[in-house]
């Protein structure tokens, strides 16, 4: 009985058009995101991961499948609900009650069908995507061989159980909730179910948990995956064992429990309404009137008319349950988003009130997405669903009534979301003790910009319920609308006059507030309004009144609607878009260039066909600036005068100097060696070539003199230049003219340059690259060079170069200031200009400065501290600091970065300034100090030895100026308090070389890779002192900087540096450069068994097994095994994680036993239980020790 | 006033031809629009109020086109829907004081005064502060007549308004219709015969879109005085009696069949004549035009 109730649900299903569209939708999902993956679309290119990751690979399958299928539980919902639903809803209940069938066949039967269909139909992704891989027109290098086992793994693995549990799930509140609604607002739940499982997945800790919690199991086939090498993702199967399998098997026992649940609980019974029926023999005492009062009509008043059905049907809404639950997840989630938010290394920020208004960007505003699609379905459909349209519609009301009633409940609704927000915003903030409410910025942030957004979003989700006049179906355009606004980009349509609500990201910043963005941003939101009032007039034209639903009928309704004062009105609003329109465009097309991303591809692409010939000419080399900059934050603009003094360090003559600038940039002027203006231009690509009458000879000197206003004509399509603002103006010398063709500006992607027919092309010069040995990597175009800025800003401003302040003085309203360097600098320096708070302190008779924003005082003295230390080490450990001055200065968020110039330091407002790090934690990390100490290591790393422009340069400055902070670190926290930074550091190298976009090399050879240079490079260094001893590796870096110091060219390398460290390590520790410097290597460490029992002296004996495995990777991920005989920590931990004992003890790959003697009973113990080694699963290092009997 | 209806067509996009031409002149006072299921009175009557189009003919009623003047005539017009349900979580006061101002009438006092009036004629005034999902059948048709009300209309259309009522409620209900005053128009659709013979002095019988009989229900009545006869018969006689006589009636009676036969004559002596009622005119109606198409 139960299987025939199945394959009649089956059978019914598939006679269902819903059905076909199910599928070709699931089937396209599918194919379109395999043919974009292999660049079917010009100008786009979809990357599930890394390059060299096959798009067909199984582990980007995996991800594609589960991921669709994901989406696809919005159709799950509806199916599984209709299962039982339909019944009710065809009021053919009673037929099926009444019928001689037991219980568990009805239900089992409709649900078994509905798991059934729901299977086949997501088949369909399978079937797109594989079918996407053998079009003609898709590049073959992007697939590796199909194998049907990849497409239907996902399915086993995580489709099928997942399609159990959440139609389990569905099926339930269908059954017991006796309407389709909580169906729906349940598929919602799901959905945010898995959106907290994955903020919770950026805490390290917590992550099994997460993966264990997510009904979906992404998380948990995330988490087996993340280390996966690019061979491993294209080869492997995800396996179904460990946390996958128990997660699985977890949510499999949930899924037939609720199914259990339901059966137990569901009646088969007609649901006799709860309120009891009013009896038809009611009092018929009261004698009525016999004459009907006088009536007044008055058919005048709308407004107050308007006014009160749009509270009436406000009221009904947001008094509905699932109004108040979908809020309520909104809330949830917010909550659980904010902790998450803007934390540095696991340690939080201050709650500040953009960042938590920002939380509820990004993927909260699914929940006003949600209200909007779901409600204005109910709305429009409100008197139909309850059968009282007949009535309605026949009221003496015009049809605008009623319909701009439904707008404006849709508006309130988010009116509430907003306020919602903002209460719970400043909930968050005073639990987390913090009292500064921006009460202002809250309104403007939600009421003034996101709310006009979800509003023009309103409008068109109401036009598509009346022009479509289908409930469903309506839902489903909405969110087809959403998925394509996702592709929009990918094929190049990204300006925001054809995006349907959009502008500009703007981003508000404490110190420059909006700033100039939000003009662009109203001109944008007017041209959008004045869209959504055409969409609104004509869905009033359109909307549905009485029975008729032909088109024929709704066009000739439509015509006799538009009267002329609708007619006028349209007409007036569509004069107006169409003038706005034309305005923004003059602004971003006319008076700036716009050119979209795939466009941007093919110029950089045409630069490098263009002028690469031109890459080995001799050209000078910049040997000295003197520069004027004028600031004028009110405008805000940039003036830029200045000389660069110029030399021939060739041996050749130069007889045309190639002067670069930015693309389409105008001067005032640009002369070199007396030739006064440029002798061929391409204004396009900013390329200038002068030739010059007299070459200049070997060793001859010359000059090149500019004059260049920087200055927003209008406004552009995206947000535009951040570095010139109101207040922070942060401007790099790489906007200022350049010599020669400048090879950053090639396209670097593989793909890309295939696409334009450019051969492959390495991101760095070969490390052994002589030629390039004379450039350095920071500005190739110029050596060691004098500095001399005059900088000149609105008087309240302070403005600052690097160098020291000569002069200062005020004229007409204006600050000017001097600043001169004493010795030569790097050719790459900025200029700041804010209105600066200033904190002063001194080291060893050096002034201390940080230049803040005057409510940012949070993190002043961890900064200082930060400067001092790591002066003291740094001088202490690699020779004297060569300024006389050290400065801290704040810019927007615009940049979230530190960056070290000489003796001044900018340092982005978004990541140490509002750093709330709680000493007493020791799980936090005091980022503000730690980033302080790495940009003053850089006064070293960078700026006294700089690197060649080959492989390994960023090693020389960044991975040296990492080691420095973490040495600063480990002096002032103790070397116990290191082992949660390592674990960052060793878990965000294992997940960034996953996504490597073309090649992993060694650190020797780093090509600018961060996770290598950053986050490899603090482990190596960290695991070298480890062994060889920090003095000793600190002798070696100092005799590095000895030989180098502001020397160049040629530059060194990191053959120099390897050099001097060999100089210094013992024989026993030479193994360690071969392994962790010059290759790639990963151990597999893991302890086996771990026990521990009392000694009769009261002290305790630990007893661990460990295997040590240690692998070669090469440049794809493909590992060999190497054998094992070193020295590795045997360690202990306490209950916090710290380190009760630790010595280096020799293993071998075979299991062996260590024992050692604590003074207390440990929590865990094992092999390397720092992490200092490159260790791919680190979390079997240690095991929790038990007590031996 | 008066409402004309003339030549009135509309055919459904899947064929069906609802309406083949129909005339009709209504004056003030009860009207009976009489005809089986299907016979396109739904439509007629959502036609009449402005909730769907005609595909040719005009509608006029006292100088206002209805199929153009659409909101003229919704100002004029009370309407009870054939099937309609009501907002469940709302009270039968505030959903009627709700209407009531839609309909216009804005004083609040006068409106409370209309609405108490309203819901004491329907005998709901007790029941008024009970959400509407508890209504049974009945209340909630009576419910509808009071909206219908609301508002002075001068054109009441009520599409089956006693189909599923007991016969107390529909007594009632038949109450109510007839004390709404003799100078508005009021359509009344139904299937039920004694509806029509109950209420209305003036009827027209709609069978498959047409308008077979129309004009006072008792002088068409009349015009069949002397030629309906009736015979109990066994039940295997009824096909031989129809395949000879003009049958427009069977009913089964204790076993056994009573058949009406139209003839100018008595059949035979088996027949005795019959009292010719409403019935017998709308089957008889009914049966000559199935002839005659």
């Amino acid at each position: 009985m139960l299987l025939a109730i199945a394959g009649f649900e089956l059978r019914k299903r598939f006679r269902m058009l819903s059905t076909l569209v199910y599928v070709l939708v699931f089937f396209a999902m599918g194919f379109l995101a395999m043919i974009s993956a292999g660049g079917a679309f010009s100008g786009v290119s979809v990357g599930f991961g890394a390059d060299k990751v096959h798009a067909n690979a199984p582990a980007a399958l995996n991800g594609l499948v589960t991921i669709f299928c994901h989406l696809g539980t919005l159709v799950t919902a509806s199916v599984f609900g209709q299962a039982l639903h339909q019944d009710r809803e065809a009021r053919i209940a009673p037929l099926f009650f009444s019928a001689p069938i037991r219980k568990l066949d009805y239900l089992g039967g409709r649900y078994l069908g509905a798991v059934v269909f729901s299977l086949v139909i997501f088949l369909a992704i399978a079937a797109g995507l594989a079918f996407g891989t053998i079009m003609p027109f898709v590049e073959k290098v992007s697939f590796g061989p199909n194998h049907l086992a990849a497409y239907l793994w996902p399915y086993l693995t995580t489709v099928w159980p997942n399609v159990v549990f959440t139609g389990a799930v569905f099926f339930a509140l269908a059954g017991l909730g006796r309407q389709m609604m909580p169906v729906y607002v349940g598929a919602v739940l799901l959905v945010i179910g898995y959106l907290m499982a994955g903020s919770l997945f950026g805490r390290l800790e917590h992550r099994t948990l997460a993966a264990l919690l997510d009904p979906f199991g992404m998380t948990a086939s995330r988490l087996i995956t993340e280390y996966w090498t690019v061979s491993e993702q294209n080869t492997r199967l995800v396996p179904l064992t460990g946390i996958l399998l128990l997660n699985r098997a977890l949510w499999l026992a949930i899924g037939v429990a609720v199914f259990a649940f339901t059966v137990v609980r569901f009646r088969l019974a007609h649901d006799g309404t709860a309120e009891r029926k009013a009896s038809a023999k009611d009092a018929e005492g009261v004698l009525p009137p016999t004459h009907a009062p006088e009536v007044a009509i008055d058919r005048g008043g709308r407004l107050g008319l308007l006014v009160r059905m749009t509270r009436l049907s406000f009221r009904s809404t947001v008094r509905d349950v699932y109004f108040g639950v979908i809020v309520f997840a909104g809330i949830l989630f917010m909550v659980i988003a904010s902790l998450q938010s803007s934390a540095i290394y696991g340690t939080p920020t201050y709650p500040v009130t953009r960042a938590i208004v920002e939380v509820t960007g990004g993927s909260f505003s699914i929940f006003a997405l949600i209200l909007i699609t779901f409600y204005s379905g109910e709305l429009v459909w409100r008197e139909r669903d309850a059968k009282m349209d007949l009535i309605v519609d026949a009221l003496p009301v015009p049809t605008w009534l009623p319909f701009l009633s439904k707008l404006l409940t849709l508006f309130l609704m988010l009116a509430v979301l907003m306020l919602v927000v903002m209460i719970g915003g400043i909930a968050i903030q005073t639990a987390r003790g913090y009292f500064h409410y921006e009460l202002g910025l809250y309104v403007k942030l939600l009421f003034g910009l996101r709310l006009v957004d979800f509003a023009l979003l309103a409008v068109l989700a109401l036009t598509v319920q009346v022009v479509v006049n289908h409930k469903y179906i309506g839902h489903f355009v909405m969110v087809l609308y959403y998925v394509w606004t996702l592709f929009m980009p990918k094929l190049g349509l990204e300006h925001n006059l054809v995006k349907f609500g959009g502008a500009p990201d703007l981003e508000y910043s404490d110190m420059n507030r909006f700033g100039h963005f939000l003009k662009p941003v109203l001109w944008f939101d007017l041209y959008w309004a004045l869209f959504c009032v055409l969409l609104a007039i004509a869905s009033l034209l359109l909307f549905p009144r009485g029975v008729e639903s032909g088109a024929r009928f709704r066009l000739r309704e439509a015509r006799r609607r538009l009267g002329p004062a609708l007619a006028a009105g349209s007409g007036l609003a569509a004069l107006a878009f169409v003038a706005t329109g034309g305005f923004i465009y003059w602004n971003t097309n006319v008076r700036n260039h716009y050119r979209p991303s795939n466009a941007n591809e093919a110029h950089q692409a045409d630069y490098e066909k263009t002028f690469k010939a031109t890459e080995k000419d001799p050209q000078p080399s910049i040997t000295g600036v003197d520069v004027a900059i004028d600031i004028f934050p009110g405008e805000p603009s940039l003036h830029a005068r200045g000389t660069y003094a110029l030399r021939n360090v060739g041996n050749e003559p130069v007889r045309t100097v190639h002067v670069q600038l930015a693309d389409d940039l105008p001067f005032e002027k640009l002369a070199l060696g007396g030739v006064e203006r440029p002798t061929r231009s391409d204004t396009g690509f900013g390329w200038y070539d002068f030739d010059l009458a007299e070459p200049l000879a070997p060793g001859a000197t010359s000059k090149l003199e500019f004059d260049i206003w920087f200055r927003q004509r209008g406004f552009r399509n995206d947000i535009g230049d951040t570095e010139v603002v109101g207040n922070g103006t942060f401007f790099h010398s790489t906007q200022l003219p350049s010599i020669g063709y400048a090879e950053g500006g090639e396209l670097a992607a593989d793909g890309s340059r295939r696409k334009f027919a450019l051969p492959p092309k390495s991101r760095m010069h070969d490390l052994d690259d002589r030629a390039a040995h004379h450039h350095n990597y920071v500005a190739r175009d110029s050596d060691w060079i004098d500095f001399k800025a005059t900088v000149s800003t609105a008087e309240g401003q302070t403005a600052i170069a690097p160098g020291y302040l000569a002069r200062s003085w005020t004229e007409n309203g204006r600050a000017y200031s001097v600043f001169e360097m004493d010795r030569k600098i790097l050719g790459f320096w900025s200029v700041l200009s804010a209105e600066y708070s200033v904190k002063k302190d001194t080291w060893n008779g050096i002034p201390l400065e940080v230049y803040y924003h005057h409510e940012h005082t949070y993190d002043l003295q961890r900064m200082f501290d930060g400067m001092k230390d790591a002066l003291a080490y740094c001088s202490d450990a690699f020779g004297p600091y060569q300024h006389r001055q050290a400065r801290i200065l704040e810019f927007p968020r615009y940049q979230t970065y530190a960056q070290s110039f000489p003796n001044t330091i900018p340092y982005s407002e978004a990541i140490g300034f509002i750093a709330k790090v709680d000493d007493s934690d020791p799980k936090d990390v005091d980022f503000p100090y730690y980033v302080t100490a790495h940009e003053i290591a850089h006064q070293w790393w960078a700026h006294q030895v700089i690197g060649a422009d080959v492989q390994g340069a960023t090693m020389l400055s960044e991975t040296l100026a990492q080691y420095s902070a973490l040495m600063v670190m480990k002096k002032k926290l103790g070397v116990e308090r290191m082992r949660r930074f390592l674990a960052y550091e060793l878990d965000t190298y294992l997940r960034q070389r996953a996504f490597e976009r073309k090649r992993e090399l060694p650190l020797l050879r780093c090509e600018n890779q961060q996770y290598i240079h950053y986050n490899k490079g603090s482990l190596v260094m960290y695991a070298l002192q480890d062994y060889a001893g920090e003095a000793t590796v600190n002798r070696a870096l100092h005799a590095f900087v000895d030989t180098w110091k502001e020397k160049g060219p040629p530059y060194p390398t990191t053959r120099d540096l390897v050099s001097a460290l060999r100089k210094e390590l013992l024989p026993e520790h030479q193994y360690l450069v071969d392994d962790m410097i010059e290759n790639i290597t990963l151990y597999d460490n893991r302890t086996t068994s771990a026990t521990y029992h009392a000694l009769p002296d009261g002290t305790f004996e630990v007893r661990v097994k460990v295997v040590a495995r240690k692998m070669r990777a090469d440049d794809l991920g493909v590992e060999k095994d190497v054998p094992v005989n070193e020295s590795i920590d045997i360690g202990a931990l306490d209950e916090a994680g710290l380190v009760l004992f630790r010595e280096k003890r020799l293993v071998t790959s075979s299991e062996s036993e260590h024992v050692f003697v604590l003074p207390k009973p440990p929590a865990k113990a094992g092999i390397d239980p720092m992490n200092i080694l490159v260790d791919r699963k680190p979390d079997d290092n240690v095991m929790r020790a038990v007590e031996a009997r | 006033m008066e409402l004309v209806i003339k030549d009135l067509a509309k055919r459904y996009p899947n064929g069906v031809q609802a309406l083949g031409g129909v005339s009709l002149t209504i004056g003030p006072g009860m009207f009976g629009l009489l005809g089986p299921n299907g016979a396109g009175k739904s439509t007629l009557m959502r036609i009449l109020s402005t909730l769907q189009e005609a595909d040719s003919g005009s509608v006029t009623f006292g100088g206002i086109d209805v199929l153009k003047e659409k909101e003229k005539v919704r100002g004029l017009l009370g309407y009870l829907p054939q099937e309609f349900g009501l907002y469940p979580k709302v009270t039968a006061y505030d959903l009627l004081d709700h209407l009531a101002l839609l309909k216009g009438i804005r004083e609040t006092k006068r409106r409370r005064e209309i609405v108490d009036y309203l819901l004491r004629k329907t005998n709901l005034f007790e029941a008024r502060h009970r959400r509407l999902g508890g209504y049974s059948g009945g209340m909630k048709q009576r419910f509808g007549i009071a909206q219908a009300l609301l508002g002075d209309p001068k054109l009441v259309i009520v599409d089956e308004p006693t189909a599923g009522l007991d016969p107390e409620e529909r007594n009632r209900f038949h109450n109510l219709l007839a004390e709404i005053g003799e100078d508005i128009v009021v359509i009344l659709s139904t299937h039920i015969v004694s509806d029509v013979s109950d209420l209305c002095r003036q009827m027209a019988i709609l069978h498959r879109g047409s308008v077979v009989q129309s004009g006072d229900p008792q002088a068409l009545t009349e015009q069949l005085r002397g030629r309906i006869w009736r015979k109990v018969v066994a039940k295997s006689e009824v096909e031989a009696h129809q395949s000879n006589l003009q049958v427009i009636s069977t009913r089964r009676i204790a076993g056994r069949t009573l058949l009406h036969v139209h003839a100018d004559q008595r059949p035979d002596a088996s027949f005795e004549p019959a009292e010719a009622d409403l019935e017998d005119l709308y089957f008889f109606a009914m049966r000559a035009s199935e002839r005659a198409a």
